[in-house]
């Protein structure tokens, strides 16, 4: 893994703060780890640890809400998914994230 | 005739890939454009018009004819292009 130290940091540091929150981390450890990875790059490249998979805009405003984790900006989105978009974080109760699609907040009637 | 298949995808996201994958296992013609690897000008234009398909800013968005799909839905995907799952 390229960006094995920084990758390890960022499990480190986003650990209590999903925690706090509600979330853990997939049990799914090499899509965590691949996720975590994109993250370290996005970090290196655009400035933040942005998720791998929103689009960043480069409008401050909105680049600030996909930073991970992005749980507080997408709450009830993410709640009512029981994982936030890439999957890197899930509820605390979830054993099974395979089982969790991947469903557009307009589609569950929320303000994505 | 099968419905044209278009993904908007990024090149950080597992789920854009999985979604070309599963179109490249299912014999499918699509096309695929990774927006984060475009110069800021053609990226800010593909990532709008699927803005404008989605209302949404997550990938994978993938357009089967006239229908949108955002995220990574097989199921959803066969079912469009008649695949039996």
């Amino acid at each position: 893994m390229a960006h094995e130290a920084r990758t390890a940091a960022l499990r480190e540091f986003f650990a209590p703060l999903v925690s706090a929150l509600g979330y853990k981390f997939t049990p799914d450890r090499e899509l965590a780890d691949f996720l975590l990875e994109q993250e370290a790059v996005l970090e290196e490249t655009r400035g933040a640890p942005f998720c791998p998979c929103q689009v960043r805009t480069r409008e401050r405003e909105h680049d600030m809400k996909i930073v991970c984790p992005c749980i507080p900006y997408h709450r009830a989105h993410f709640d009512a998914m029981r994982r936030c978009w890439c999957g890197l974080f899930v509820h605390q109760d979830v054993t099974d994230p395979g089982a969790l699609p991947q469903i557009a907040a307009s589609e569950l009637g929320i303000e994505g | 005739m099968s419905e044209p298949v278009f993904v908007y995808a990024l090149s950080t996201c597992p789920w854009c890939r999985k979604a070309k994958q599963y179109f490249a296992e299912n014999d499918v013609v699509f096309e695929a454009v990774d927006v984060d690897l475009l110069e800021d000008d053609e990226s800010d234009r593909l990532a709008g018009e699927a803005f404008e398909l989605s209302g949404s800013r997550a990938y994978p968005v993938v357009k089967i004819g006239a229908e949108v799909i955002v995220g990574y839905a097989p199921e959803r995907y066969a079912a469009l292009l008649g695949i039996e799952t």
